[in-house]
């Protein structure tokens, strides 16, 4: 099955979302949320999610503490902070003038 | 705010690194074996499962760098990686690297050094407010009391209040006195009398400055309003610490200095020294006072007595050449009417004609006014030239050391190279590997210089006390020295780095040995040790040049007896006698007779100056012959017994005698050169002359002709002097000289008791010999090539290490072709030779590189030379004959070596 890339400078943006959604994740399973809810189109290559959750602890928009799975492993999760909150606020408007935009683009077409 | 959180968390994670790292380990581990799970579930294989893992998630290697990356300090950890590298380096050959690290200390240390006392002497500014708008009147080279006509570096009292309420340019006027006051006072009354460095100012000199007080108050305008009326003095930080220990209540405490008691009415802050670089005085009083401080020096209220210096503070709009402008117009306008008023020109038409070109020149004040700048600027100046040099030496010899490492390290640089590494990396790699041995260099180089900067300044300290100069390491002292630091690790990293990246690497994997490089680099290193021997012999002839210059200075004829003279300064002033005091003509006859009735004493005299004291001077009007009376004349009063006491031959007529006393006709005796070129020919004895009145001209008599003396240094030249009888005049005199026989030390005890016996309130203080105070006036002299000595050999010395390292370099690669030479039949003399004449075709053209050098340089130490030129043939050859034997010295071993080769290993090894 072909699943597509994250469209670049949209990661930081899913990331925050799915934190924002769930409260608090670990790396998998923020990978697996993503995949998920896309309805598996969108592919989160690990490659890019451990550096991007590296800058977002730095950029303090994230905290990360260790915790313990339903399997019973240590994991760490990773939760919003109230920077946080307002870089998705940022990156969701963002991205909607720009989505907004090839839109007006695509159908002036 | 988010940006400091940021570098917070960024400086964490630097010093947390280990746990970021574990941390970030752990949760990719973690998400690994959950994929591999998934994958199981779906069906997959064990192997499988981990496999489909592994590629998915691809190098964890190259996650964690970059997740690593992330926090920002990549480059540090390279920088580390780096250090490390160079460090492992370094220790690998430690006889080099100590004898690289040693030369590059001592260069930075001498730089350092040399610099700091720049930067005392010549560079810092005054610690006050907004230093830039501060000017001074003139240019402080001359200092004293003057009643001259005109003159626009000196200025009276009444001038300078003229000035300040006249001039539009100055948002103040500060003066100060050209003259220190140094007296003997008492803290509180009664206890020991102590020496007192007092600064006459007017009011307005603190207020002018910008300074605010750190205890009390400083002087203001009020203080300096009207004469005798304001006893009030404000103490230095220094004083403050050294003498009360900071007690707080100084306020209270009073000083009395001559008659007077002042109080103290605060102290100044702790970075004010004054405005005098290298000169700290204890204590400021206003202007007001300057008649009740001994020696009573100046006047407030004539506007004929100029003795002060004038600084300004310049109006923020205003320009330095609007200012002087300004104040060559007021200059003119006050002196209009005084023209006629000087008694010792009275041509009213020549004083008018000189005020009309009168012009006020106006000096900037940031830094402060310095006597030293103008002694040591010259020194200083060369010093740092030389100390460059032999940096650039030092350099030098560690760029060839470098080139030599990184022939042999060829083929690691090539392998990696060739794996990939970025020229620029490895570049970089190498420079860091220089600003390791650079930076200890430099660190080791700053102690130096802490230690080597404070010997300085007591090296050029004379009598006593070292100068007040402040040469403590300080932030931009350690941004110059970071600065050389840095530039130097350029210097000799930077082409060893480029040369060893631009390497053919097929040769280099090849053979092991960049056979191309070698001969590049032999041209480079042979270049490098070329300039090394012509900066060392640049640096021998100076050292040359000074030595003999000195010896020239010391061998001076001073004209009178220099050896077995004692001096002592007696200050009357500090000890109550007035100007004109009736007492004191019976004072100096007493002590004179007494001392000189000492066992152990020659002869003994009191007198107005001495050698190297300054100078009262002026023109001299000879009756019946007219010589303008513009050649000054310095004048000297002197008891009876000075000419004996000095050994200064009476060449005509006789010396002063018990016939001149106050009521007997008035006597003189001039100087041979008075008498040769301001007198008509024939015998001077008879003739009557005038110190500085043509009016007058017939008060004196001559009666004695002594030979010429050295007055002010060794190296002036022959000068006009005359000499008039204490017992004539009612003068303070400070100077009384012994000639002695036998111990120096019973002597002074001797005649300091005799002093005390006479008046117990007497201070008699620097006591010091003849021959002290004339090597004293050679201070600089001999500095200078002290220090041109020991760089100059530490300069040969490192190209000695220089030719060393190259040659044994070059005999090491070349044992193959001597041992087929041997093999053939060379003999080892013959083997010696070939190595010799490499280095003597080396070290010619580092002679004859040098020489013309040397000879141009020359030029630039011309003035500070004395009595031989800049091109001196024997300070030329001594030190081409001194290159040569150290050249040859470092030569030797190599070519020993060279010849000890056994041909059949040399030729086994290939």
């Amino acid at each position: 099955m072909n699943r597509d890339e994250i469209p670049p400078g949209t990661l930081y943006l899913l990331v925050l979302k799915a934190l924002g959604l769930r409260g608090e994740l670990h790396g998998y399973e923020i990978a697996e949320f993503i995949e998920h809810s896309s309805d598996n189109v969108l592919q989160v290559e690990e490659g890019s999610l451990y550096p991007a959750l590296q800058r977002m602890l730095i950029k303090g928009w994230v905290t990360a503490k260790w915790g313990v799975t339903a399997g019973n492993r240590r994991a760490r999760y990773y939760q919003l902070t109230a920077a946080g909150r307002k870089q998705l606020a940022v990156e969701l408007s963002q991205f909607e003038r720009v989505i907004g935009a090839v839109t007006r683009v695509i159908q002036t077409a | 705010m988010s940006w400091m959180g940021e570098w917070g968390r960024r400086m964490a994670m630097l010093f947390d690194r280990q746990r970021f790292r574990d941390d970030l380990d752990a949760e990719m581990r973690l998400h690994m074996e959950l994929r591999r799970r998934q994958q199981m579930e779906r069906g997959l294989g064990e192997s499988e499962a981990l496999a489909a893992a592994h590629r998915r998630f691809g190098s964890m290697y190259s996650i964690k760098e970059r997740s690593q990356r992330m926090w920002g300090w990549g480059w540090l950890e390279s920088l580390m990686q780096d250090m490390v590298y160079g460090v492992r380096g370094l220790k690998r050959s430690p006889g080099i690297s100590a004898v690289a690290l040693l030369s590059l200390a001592l260069g930075i240390g001498a730089n350092t050094a040399i610099f700091s006392l720049i930067d005392a002497v010549l560079l810092r500014s005054l610690p006050v407010k907004d230093p830039g708008r501060l000017v001074m009147l003139g240019d402080a080279q001359a200092n004293g009391i003057t009643i001259q006509f005109g003159r626009t570096d000196l200025y009276s009292y009444p001038v300078y209040r003229a000035l300040q309420k006249q001039n539009q340019v100055f948002s103040d006027m500060a003066a100060i006195f050209s003259l220190p006051n140094d007296v003997y006072g008492y803290v509180d009354e009664g206890g020991q009398q102590e020496p007192m460095h007092v600064q006459l100012v007017s009011g307005t000199y603190f207020e002018t400055l910008g300074v605010q007080a750190q205890v009390g108050r400083l002087l203001r305008d009020g203080d300096d309003d009207s004469e005798g009326d304001h006893p009030v003095a404000v103490v230095s930080d220094s004083w403050w610490k050294r003498r009360m220990e900071r007690d707080p209540a100084v306020l209270g405490k009073t000083l009395r200095i001559g008659s007077t008691v002042f109080s103290i009415a605060g102290v100044a802050p702790k970075e004010f020294f004054g405005t005098k670089v290298g000169k700290s005085p204890d204590i400021w009083i206003p202007l007001s006072m300057m008649r009740a401080v001994p020696p009573h020096w100046g006047s407030y209220s004539d506007a004929k007595v100029a003795s002060l210096y004038l600084i300004g503070r310049l109006k923020p709009d205003v320009t330095a050449a609007q200012a002087a402008a300004n104040m060559t117009l007021l200059f003119r306008q006050i002196f209009a009417p005084m023209v006629g008023d000087f008694p010792y020109d009275p041509s009213v038409e020549k004083n008018t004609e000189l005020l009309k070109h009168a012009t006020v020149l106006l000096t900037p004040m940031a830094t402060g006014i310095s006597d030293l700048r103008h002694e040591f600027s010259d020194p200083l100046r060369f010093l740092m030239a030389v100390v460059a040099l032999v940096l650039i030496i030092a350099c030098a010899n560690i760029a060839n050391l470098l080139l030599a490492r990184s022939t042999a390290r060829a083929r690691e640089l090539a392998v990696r190279q060739a794996l990939g590494a970025g020229r620029s990396r490895i570049v970089r790699q190498l420079l860091t590997e220089s600003l390791v041995l650079a930076a200890a260099g430099g660190a080791l180089g700053v102690v130096l210089a802490a230690a080597g900067s404070r010997l300085l300044v007591r090296l050029v300290s004379t009598g006593g006390d070292a100068l007040p100069l402040d040469v403590s390491i300080h932030a931009p002292l350690l941004a110059f020295t970071l600065a050389v630091t840095v530039a130097t690790a350029l210097l000799f990293g930077a082409i060893p780095a480029f040369r060893a990246t631009r390497l053919q690497l097929t040769d280099s994997l090849k053979s092991g040995r960049g056979a191309t490089g070698a001969a590049t680099k032999g041209v480079l290193a042979k270049a490098l040790i070329v300039s090394q021997v012509a900066i060392s012999l640049v640096l021998m002839v100076s050292a040359w040049l000074f030595l003999r210059s000195l010896v020239n200075l010391t061998h001076v004829d001073t004209g009178f007896n220099r050896e077995n003279i004692l001096l002592f300064q007696v200050d009357v002033s500090s000890a109550g006698y007035q100007s004109e005091d009736p007492r004191l003509p019976n004072l100096y006859r007493q002590t004179q007779e007494r001392v000189a009735a000492l066992p152990g004493v020659v002869a003994a005299s009191f007198s107005d100056f001495t050698f190297h004291e300054g100078s009262w001077n002026g023109g001299i009007f000879v009756q019946g012959f007219d010589n303008n009376g513009e050649v000054n004349v310095k004048h000297n009063i002197v008891g009876q017994g000075y000419f004996a006491t000095m050994g200064i031959p009476i060449v005509e007529g006789r010396a002063f005698g018990s016939q001149d006393t106050p009521t007997s006709p008035k006597v003189a005796i001039i100087s041979e050169h008075v008498a040769k070129t301001l007198f008509p020919a024939g015998s001077p004895i008879g003739r009557h002359y005038s110190p500085d009145t043509r009016k007058q001209a017939g008060e004196f008599e001559v009666v004695g002709v002594a030979k010429d003396v050295k007055f002010g240094s060794l190296d002036e030249p022959t000068d006009w002097l005359d000499y008039y009888p204490l017992a004539q005049g009612s003068n303070y005199l400070g100077d009384f000289e012994v000639r002695y026989t036998g111990d120096a030390g019973a002597v002074t005890s001797a005649v300091r008791k005799t002093i005390h016996e006479i008046d117990p309130g007497l201070p008699v203080t620097h006591v010091e010999t003849m021959d002290e105070r004339i090597a004293d006036t050679t201070v600089d002299e001999s500095l200078v090539a002290e220090l041109c000595w020991f760089f100059g050999l530490l300069a040969a010395f490192l190209s000695g290490i220089g030719i060393y390292g190259l040659m044994s370099y070059l005999v090491s690669r070349r044992a193959n072709e001597i041992g087929i030479r041997m093999a053939l039949g060379a003999e080892r003399g013959h083997v010696q030779w070939l190595v010799m004449r490499e280095i003597a075709v080396l070290v010619t053209a580092g002679l004859a590189a040098g020489v013309p050098i040397a000879l141009i340089g020359g030029r630039y130490v011309e003035k500070m030379l004395f009595g031989l030129k800049p091109s001196d043939p024997v300070s030329l050859v001594a030190a081409v004959v001194l290159v040569l034997m150290i050249a040859a010295g470092a030569g030797l071993l190599p070519a020993r070596r060279a010849a000890r080769v056994e041909p059949a290993e040399a030729l086994r090894c290939e």
